[in-house]
């Protein structure tokens, strides 16, 4: 599982992001605002809003330090951007802050979406805790939240969660939210900016806790001023400490008309000595800093001491405790203004250095930032590279983020790491030419330079992208000698680099499966799929993990094992929705497979709504094509539509080798056009190359050679099939129902039957409908007739198995199949019972569906009817 | 389309840096900076440097092209 200190992506979450921040010395507890935020804990949602500088988070962070409760805190900043970032940090404040979070909630593993269904988990846990237990949230600096989608699911989760969540939101602006509704219901404490405005009396208190003395009415002439603003009272304060005669000091402020901040805070700096003033501008470029950054960016040794003085004084410097620091939000801003001014060139420079600091510590998604900052993308790129960190360009919580961040990146640098994630940004649009030559060009000025360890994690990252290509390109070969360098290289990467990456092996591994299955090295397949299948769940192995089960669930579908890949295809889609990964990109085979077998269960209308859902993305290698090729083709063709299947499998799959299915298939839907069209000939003859290799194309072959009135090649063809274990009753059922056929027509009517009962509970278990329709209208007799129609009834055949015991229920329903079903006994729609649940209606789909299948029935109605026959309701 | 905006206080050089794309002049107890503005995306982004910096807009308009 996620483990409780580390990030999707194995970074440490910045432990200052959800520390309480510390009051200076010369903090000014305001009992009025205190006692109005006590108001906080009666209402669901209370807002702070104020200025830069009014005081808000102080005000916040001191009324919950002395709430004798815990408070989940976390402060936002830029990095945090889009819905899956900001509900991983939510999770990661809420476990900080010793609220349990139950693993059923998932944890998101996209930057950009959070699945509906963690929300309505998270929001249901919140609202039912133990002992009716309230857990208090505040969001600093919530006006950084800049995505809409956001605050709409923070207003959803709000809702939902009411009785047992406090949100306390502090802001610079008002956040989209639906505040009115809060408002009219008195269901929201607001304190806003005219209230933070200090008053003269207090103001009087404030410049005492700085050493000053003023009489109330100075003091009213201040607060006029300065609109009681805080942060310009405390600037006020610390230029006036620096003068000889402070009083005099501030009546000549009062009298002045510059603009308060701009003026005082290049007051208060003029007066600094030169190396602090120095070491604010410098650090002005930094979210956060420590001592140790400070000197990197300084250049000093004092900087410890610098900023120690600083914090003293309270002068810009906050403490953010695990000796991290900040300036404020509003100083930072003028400062770096300063430092412009001053030293114009000097930005750049500083990032770099940051960056270089940065990446020596270990905190490679700020590293990232800064270096992208100074414009310096070749470093950029080669710590990237030299961190391993290439795969999560394409999978996990920050893909989107370090798209963003390389979209800057020119055609100018040149180096092997700059190419690679040119590469890499190529193959993830499937732009498969460009890519392989760049590709190859870095590679050999990767293995050409002097070989030394920093080298070995840019040519695993080579390998990496060369086994994508090769997947891509439909090649198992260059796939396979991919994998096999990369697990040389593995060994010469130092362990620990490997074990930050788990992405990086779930990747090569996917990648190389899905090479195998187009080869149709369908064991080959599932080893390599199955070990990332199985492998330990969390964010950063999310997609591979998806994408593996999807091309298992294939390979069962192309073995004739139709629930089998339903059930694969079907926890893939779960995996899906519990690290919400984006739905349409990437659950494309999924669907494929589902509505193959869908089709084949002659659910045809089920079938086209998964295809079009399927449609959303373009097909991104040839496996996925070539499957939806299949499901498309099987879906006209059951729809009597045979040229439009032809056509649907011309439209060829472009890969550097064949794939035998995707041959066989090919050919056995051109077979089956022709049958359709009345051609028996031309169907044997386009299944002439490939019938002897793979059971279901001897079978296609099998029915022409019948249907063109050739029993005996028919029946040798059959005796083939069985013979290999792995066939499924997808393809057994088939051949059994010619055998049958040949019998009926050799007038073998006891044969005819045995057969025909064979199929039909065969095929029952899986709902196979299709391939009796196929079969013809001979069947219809025989079907109507007495021990047959028992075995057809209920699944197959319309007619009621009425007055007959009811079949035995082959699996137990589970807790949640159960609870769905006694919601559907009470006509609840499918939206109604998702809600009720609190998960997603498709959850609650595949729930019925799974309902239906134990219980072998097509319809709700029949559905209830059939759990009262069990007693189940 | 070009734009002006009033801000309290006077501000100083320094800080007007912050608005290379605009000009400024300081007037009474105000300063107005002006200039084009590409987008709606652009004034939002304005008014959000000026919050940053804690200039208080008084007022801003669309000036006659």
């Amino acid at each position: 599982m996620v483990a409780a200190s580390v990030d999707p992506l194995g970074d440490p979450f910045l432990r200052t992001r959800f520390a309480l921040p510390a009051r200076p010395a010369t903090f000014l507890r305001r009992e009025r605002l205190v006692k109005h935020l006590d108001q906080a804990l009666l209402t669901p949602l209370t807002m702070v809003n104020g200025a830069a500088g009014a005081g808000k988070t102080l005000l916040v962070a001191d009324w919950a330090a002395d709430l004798g409760q815990p408070v989940a805190w976390l402060t936002l900043d830029p990095a945090i951007q889009g819905p899956g970032m900001f509900w991983a940090y939510l999770l990661q404040a809420l476990r900080t802050s010793g609220v349990p979070v139950d693993d059923d909630i998932g944890f998101p593993a996209d930057a950009g979406r959070v699945s509906h269904t963690l929300l309505a988990r998270l929001a249901a846990s919140l609202a039912d805790r133990d002992g009716g237990r309230v857990v208090t949230v505040v969001l600093d600096e919530y006006d950084r939240v800049s995505c809409p989608t956001v605050s709409e699911q923070l207003a959803f989760v709000l809702h939902h969660a009411a009785p047992g969540l406090r949100l306390v939101i502090v802001t610079r602006t008002e956040p989209l939210l639906p505040l009115h509704r809060y408002r009219a219901a008195g269901a929201m404490t607001e304190i806003r900016n005219a209230e933070l405005a200090f008053t003269p009396e207090e103001t009087v208190a404030l410049l005492e806790l700085h050493g000053l003395r003023l009489p109330v009415p100075a003091a009213d002439a201040l607060v006029d001023r300065t609109g009681g603003w805080a942060a310009g009272l405390r600037l006020c304060a610390l230029a006036a400490r620096q003068r000889p005669d402070p009083e005099a000091y501030l009546k000549e402020f009062e009298a002045g008309h510059s603009a308060v901040a701009d003026f005082l805070l290049a007051e208060v700096l003029q007066r600094q000595p030169p190396p602090t003033q120095d070491l604010l501008m410098r650090v002005s470029v930094l979210e956060r800093f420590c001592v140790g950054l400070a000197g990197e960016l300084t250049g000093r040794t004092d900087a410890e001491s610098i900023l120690a003085g600083l914090h003293r004084e309270n002068a810009f410097v906050e403490d953010l405790g695990h000796t991290w620091y900040r300036l404020h939000p509003l100083f930072r801003e003028i400062l770096r203004a300063h430092l412009r001014e001053r030293h114009a060139d000097l930005e750049p420079e500083l990032h770099l250095r940051a960056a270089r600091w940065l990446g020596r510590s270990g905190l490679l998604p700020e590293m990232l930032a800064h270096g992208a900052a100074a414009g310096e993308w070749d470093f950029t790129a080669r710590a990237l590279v030299d961190d391993l960190a290439i795969g999560q360009l394409f999978t996990g919580l920050r893909s989107d983020d370090l798209t963003e961040l390389f979209a800057g990146m020119g055609p100018e640098p040149a180096s092997p790491a700059a190419d690679l994630v040119r590469v890499a940004r190529d193959l993830s649009h499937c732009d498969l030419d460009p890519a392989l030559a760049r590709l190859h060009h870095a590679e050999e000025r990767l293995t050409s330079d002097d070989t030394d360890d920093t080298e070995a994690a840019g040519r695993l990252s080579c390998a990496l992208l060369q086994a994508l290509a090769a997947r891509l390109a439909g090649s198992p070969k260059r796939a396979e000698q991919a994998v096999r360098a990369a697990l040389e290289l593995e060994r010469e990467v130092p362990a620990q680099l490997l074990e930050k990456h788990p992405e990086l092996p779930a990747l090569l591994l996917t990648h190389l499966g899905s090479a195998r299955l187009w080869a149709g090295r369908f064991e080959d397949a599932r080893a390599a799929l199955g070990t990332v299948a199985d492998s330990t769940a969390g964010a950063a192995t999310a997609l591979p993990r998806e994408e593996s089960l999807e091309h298992l669930a294939l390979i069962d579908y192309l073995d004739g094992w139709p629930t089998r890949a339903e059930r694969k295809a079907v926890a893939a889609m779960t995996e899906t929705e519990r690290f919400s990964l984006p739905r349409a990109s990437v659950s494309a085979l999924g669907r494929l497979v589902l509505a193959a077998v869908a089709v084949d269960r002659n659910e045809l209308a089920e079938a086209e709504a998964l295809l079009d859902e399927a449609n959303e993305s373009a097909p991104h290698d040839p496996v996925t094509a070539a499957g939806r090729a299949i499901a498309t083709a099987r879906l006209l063709l059951a729809r009597g539509k045979a040229r439009a299947a032809l056509a649907a499998t011309e439209r060829a799959v472009t890969a550097d080798t064949a794939s035998p299915w995707e041959r066989g298939h090919a050919a056995l839907i051109a077979s089956a056009a022709h049958l359709a069209e009345g051609r028996p000939d031309d169907a044997a003859e386009v299944l002439r190359p490939v019938a002897g290799e793979q059971p279901t194309c001897a079978v296609g072959a099998a029915r022409a050679h019948l249907a063109a009135g050739d029993a005996d090649t028919a029946l040798e063809l059959l005796d083939v099939i069985g013979a290999e274990a792995d066939t499924g009753p997808a393809v057994l059922v088939r051949a059994t129902l010619l055998r049958a056929q040949a019998a009926h027509e050799a007038g073998d009517l006891a044969t005819t039957r045995r057969l025909l009962a064979r199929a039909l509970t065969d095929a029952r278990r899986e709902r196979l409908r299709l391939p009796f329709l196929e079969a013809g209208a001979w069947l219809g007799p025989y079907l109507a007739g007495a021990p047959l129609r028992e075995l057809a009834a209920g699944w197959f055949m319309p007619g009621s198995a009425s007055g007959e015991p009811a079949p035995l229920m082959v699996e137990h329903l589970s807790g949640r199949e159960l609870d769905v079903l006694e919601r559907l006994a009470q006509l609840m729609s499918t939206e109604d019972i998702a809600a009720d649940l609190y998960v997603s209606v498709n959850t609650v789909k595949t729930h019925l569906k799974s309902v239906y299948r134990k219980l072998s029935v097509n319809r709700r109605g029949d559905a209830v009817r059939r759990a009262r026959e069990l007693h189940l309701l | 389309m070009r734009y002006e905006i009033r801000v309290e206080g006077h501000v100083s050089e320094t800080l007007a840096k912050v608005f290379p794309e605009l000009d400024h002049v300081v007037m009474s107890s105000q300063t107005v900076l002006y200039g084009p503005v590409i987008d709606e995306a652009h004034l939002y982004g304005l008014l959000a440097r000026c919050q940053s910096l804690g200039l208080r807009v008084l007022e801003m308009r669309q000036l006659p092209d």
